[in-house]
């Protein structure tokens, strides 16, 4: 293991940031540590990288399976990237690069510090800046420069800060792009990225961790983190927008079982569902995604929706309308005009539905229906 | 309740300064904020859209034209007497008095009585929903919270006619943001008031804002609801500005109905052809992801291009795709494909450009 993380107790004061974690992250991996800001995701970070040590006696940081828990930073062959854009103003965005290879310990020669600089340059588009300094350049080229500077090394183990926070929209999208091209070409390499934007941990990571309350309380593959969120908290937060959840009671109706929430919208509970659901009030969540305004599936339950607010968000639509007494979010994936107050379909796709147990908020049941 | 018009409003900062070079801010506006109405200004930083609040709310007299409310000449009007309210990135609040206090401060200092202002502060408490705050120390509040206060005493008067709301989510914490901005616009709808946006933000302006005006060099670039701006940009910077990913911009030469690309044509039929009205020239190609239909299959007329970035977005993916040709720029493109489309870096995806979705751009404005 590349990096393992072992009963990790991180406090500040009387305050536990970090409660008893364990990890581990193979080479090759890109981590994403994703939760809202507070959550310990930053402290996490800077104590896999260094720059913070486990309270004493909780907890052990091993690289390579070499204990590194007492290596202070400077000699762990790390890179960190942080959210403000750190970079030299009285240098050239060619000198910036270049400075983490010139204080290497091992003297790297002029030729070989070139060939480095402008290759790393080219990765991140930088190439036509070379000879600018960074207060000349955007915001979005400014971090990019940061990256470059972390990149520059060959480190195997790269931290980043939350590095699109502090940009806008436009830049974030494009930057997000990028990243995702550099990193491929870094196979070997472990990056370790904190973030608060889901779609930053959806577009560039193989492994998400959410954070809640200095815990892990979910660490696997993407796939298994986005499609099974195994939490109510993980399902809200790792869905973008934000998932819809409705209470459903277990009703029998004939012979039949139902969870059932309206007349309308209920879902049929099988013999295989019987033991797992069994109590008497669940949530079922379902994402925005699999809620539209035209027909996705032919098994499509329909309701009557009235139009609350409507939002353009990038190249789709967000619809929030009511239907009885919910509050529902869907989402058309057009630009699309509602009028507010109108009562439209609304069709949702049952094979979407999560259903979470309101007690425990753990995932009973994922619907897996057909196309 | 009003209208809020420019007529031939520039600005130059270099006047009161003395300068003999001029440089303007503000360009020849003309534009005008219906009543009741959800505005967005939007643009890059330095692009002059703060300047123009200020010239709205009476901060600032413009150089030359006239400011307009509800057809009543106000250029010479100071702040006050305009009843346009501001609310700024950071809340301004008295942090010493309860909630109930500050809302009601800009009603004590116009001598309303005691039981009006009561009555028109539960009013305004329980649009913004802050109701069971009333009695909280302003200080206790969080972010959002403070700034809704903050959006609370400026709309509290019944002279206020209009509102502007210059970045007001900068300071908001992330995940608070949307919900935040949602409520802005309810208010909004509820109060019926005028209201302008102002963003660098284009996520913020398109989600508030019924209409959008692009504003880049102290130019208005566009006007429009996001849905226009989205389906006809009138320059390539709006077409690429507006929507996520933008617009795909692409260096073409026209020849006769011939569109020539890097290495490819595009066969345009002979009516466009016409409309476009220029026979043998440079030009510029426009076309949304989302309105590239993109296969695995190679068919008929459409062109090969090779995989480079993707980008799972959960329920659709987001392709970049290059075109490589020789010693010229490599020729990248992006298009939106359905979820279940499994490509590889480095597989080839056949893309078609339908005819109905092409947008030609001139010198940086749409000739088609």
């Amino acid at each position: 293991m590349a990096i393992r993380i072992k009963n990790v107790n991180k406090s500040f004061g009387k305050h536990l940031v970090l409660d008893n974690i364990s990890l581990e992250i193979k080479d090759g991996d890109f981590v994403s540590f994703l939760a809202p800001t507070g959550s310990g995701k930053t402290t996490l970070l800077r104590v896999m990288a260094g720059l913070e040590k486990p309270d004493k006696g909780h907890g052990k940081i091993f690289y390579d399976d070499v204990d590194v828990t007492d290596i202070p930073v400077r000699e762990r062959n790390i890179a960190m990237v942080y959210q403000d854009f750190i970079n030299y103003p009285s240098m050239t965005v060619y000198e910036n690069i270049a400075s983490p290879l010139r204080v290497s310990k091992n003297k790297i020669l002029e030729k070989e510090i070139d060939r480095k600089v402008r290759e790393t340059a080219e990765l991140l588009s930088l190439s036509d800046l070379l000879k600018h300094y960074p207060s000349e350049t955007s915001g979005g080229q400014q971090q990019r420069i940061a990256i470059a500077r972390a990149l520059v090394k060959d480190t195997k183990y790269i931290f980043l800060d939350e590095p699109l926070a502090n940009l806008d929209y436009k830049l974030r999208e494009e930057l997000r792009g990028q990243l995702k091209e550099t990193f491929s070409y870094n196979k070997k390499g472990i990056i370790i990225y904190a973030t608060a934007d889901p779609l930053d941990a959806l577009i560039l990571s193989s492994h998400v961790g959410y954070l809640n309350e200095g815990k892990v309380l979910q660490y696997d593959i993407l796939d298994k983190v986005y499609n099974y969120p195994q939490y109510i908290e993980v399902a809200s937060y790792f869905s973008n927008p934000t998932m819809n959840f409705i209470e459903a009671n277990l009703v029998k109706e004939n012979d039949d079982y139902f969870l059932k929430v309206t007349d309308e919208l209920k879902i049929k509970i099988d013999n295989t569902l019987k033991d797992k659901i069994n109590k008497k009030e669940y949530l079922l969540g379902i994402r925005a995604q699999a809620i539209r305004s035209n027909r996705q599936t032919k098994n499509d339950v329909i309701i009557k929706g009235t139009v609350e607010l409507v939002e353009v968000v990038g190249s789709d639509t967000e619809l929030h309308f009511k239907y009885k007494d919910f509050r529902l979010l869907g989402l058309s994936q057009k630009i699309e005009s509602y009028q507010i107050g109108n009562a439209i379909d609304i069709f949702i796709d049952p094979s979407k539905f999560y259903i979470f147990d309101k007690d425990t908020r753990r995932l009973v049941y994922r619907m897996v229906g057909e196309k | 309740m009003a209208r809020i018009e420019f007529k031939n409003v520039s600005h130059s900062f270099e006047i009161a300064e003395g300068k003999e070079k001029l440089e303007w801010a503000v360009k020849d506006m003309n534009i005008a904020w219906e009543d009741g109405t959800a505005n967005a200004l939007l643009g890059p930083s330095g692009c002059g859209k703060t300047t123009m609040l200020n010239i709205i709310s009476g901060l600032l007299t413009p150089s030359k034209g006239k400011v307009y409310i509800d057809g009543k000449d106000v250029t010479e009007l100071s702040t006050r007497e305009r009843h346009i309210s501001q609310v700024f990135q950071f809340p301004v609040i008295y942090d010493s008095m309860n909630v109930y206090n500050n809302l009601a401060f800009p009603l004590i200092n116009v001598n309303l009585p005691k039981s009006k202002i009561k009555k028109k502060v539960m009013k305004i408490a329980k649009i913004l929903g802050l109701i069971d705050y009333l009695e909280a120390p302003s200080s206790k509040l969080n972010s959002a919270e403070k700034q809704k206060v903050s959006l609370g005493r400026g709309i509290v008067r019944d002279d206020t006619v209009g509102i502007l709301l210059d970045e007001p989510l900068t300071v908001i914490d992330p995940k608070m943001r949307g919900e935040l901005r949602r409520q802005l616009k309810i208010i909004q709808r509820e109060l019926n008031i005028t209201a302008i946006y102002v963003t660098h933000d284009q996520h913020e302006a398109l989600t508030f804002a019924d209409k959008v005006a692009v504003v880049k060099d102290g130019r208005l670039v566009q006007i429009g609801s996001p849905h226009d701006l989205y389906s006809n940009p009138e320059s390539p910077f709006v077409g690429y500005f507006i929507g996520s990913p933008g617009m795909n911009i692409l260096d073409a030469k026209l020849k006769g109905s011939t569109l020539s690309l890097n290495d490819f044509k595009i066969e345009l039929t002979k009516d466009i052809a016409d409309k476009i009205g220029i026979k043998n020239d440079e030009c510029q190609l426009g076309i949304r992801p989302e309105e590239i239909i993109s296969s695995r299959e190679k068919t008929a007329g459409t062109i090969p291009f090779e995989v480079a970035i993707i980008e799972n977005m959960g329920s659709y993916k987001i392709l970049t795709l290059i075109k490589k040709n020789g010693s010229d720029r490599d020729l990248r493109i992006k298009t939106r494909v359905d979820i279940n489309i499994f490509v590889s870096k480095g597989d080839i995806v056949y893309l078609k450009f339908p005819e109905k979705y092409l947008k030609i751009f001139k010198d940086n404005h749409k000739i088609y």
